[in-house]
């Protein structure tokens, strides 16, 4: 039966045999030093291939190299899709295409605005004709 | 070659080398933050920060190009 001698530590009685030390062997101890440098090369070799590789498809390089990047990986991907989805036996409709240049875009918007905003007064008039038009025919 | 055309494709350029650097950096962020920071965000924001400066780099330079003299420096003996 335990009991509190002074000082605070537990007397475990005469029964309690003091527990053998397990020295770990030689090898585990060569292991426990070198696993967390294992780690590391093993991580480190992860990152530094997957920098070398986006380095290697011109991902980090110039502005025409990312952009030659991008429309190789527009002509790819459709076709990657369509295997892995029919592998899958998933139907999904077809991707669309994404080849479009945002300068054309945004100038077709611009012209597009501008031009209704040059024929908005004429508009706004007839519009306002045809409105007085029928209310005076509702009302008569 | 119209000027407006070529400038035209210089931000047709810009905005894929954008995407492109974005899209990159996100992704060496996120490898980088699963390897050796623990899951944390901040290496992904810190990846797509960079990708974005890298591209407005390339843009400047892409922009700029016209303007800017290479020249050799010739030694006289």
């Amino acid at each position: 039966m335990a009991t509190a001698a002074p000082g605070g530590r537990r007397d475990r009685g005469a029964a309690a045999l003091p527990r053998p030390r397990h020295r770990p062997s030689p090898a585990a101890v060569m292991a426990a030093r070198l696993l967390p440098a294992v780690k590391f090369v093993i991580k480190g070799s992860l990152a530094g291939a997957a920098v070398y590789m986006a380095y290697d498809q011109g991902l980090l390089g110039s502005g025409t190299q990312g952009a030659e990047a991008l429309r190789k990986a527009q002509a790819a991907l459709p076709p990657a899709i369509q295997e892995w989805t029919s592998y899958l036996g998933w139907e999904l409709p077809p991707t669309p295409k994404f080849d479009f240049s945002p300068s054309d875009s945004w100038n077709k918007g611009v012209q597009t605005v501008m031009s209704a905003l040059s024929v908005a007064p004429t508009r706004a008039c007839e519009y306002t004709v045809e409105g007085w038009k029928y209310v005076k025919d509702l009302v008569k | 070659m119209a000027s407006e055309g070529e400038l035209g494709r210089k931000w047709d350029r810009c905005m894929a080398d954008s995407a492109v650097k974005l899209g990159a950096g996100f992704g060496l962020g996120i490898v980088f933050s699963v390897i050796f920071f623990k899951r944390k965000t901040w290496p992904i924001a810190f990846g797509s920060g960079m990708g974005l400066g890298m591209a407005y780099s390339n843009c400047q330079h892409d922009f700029q190009s016209p303007y800017l003299l290479h020249g050799k420096f010739v030694k006289v003996s």
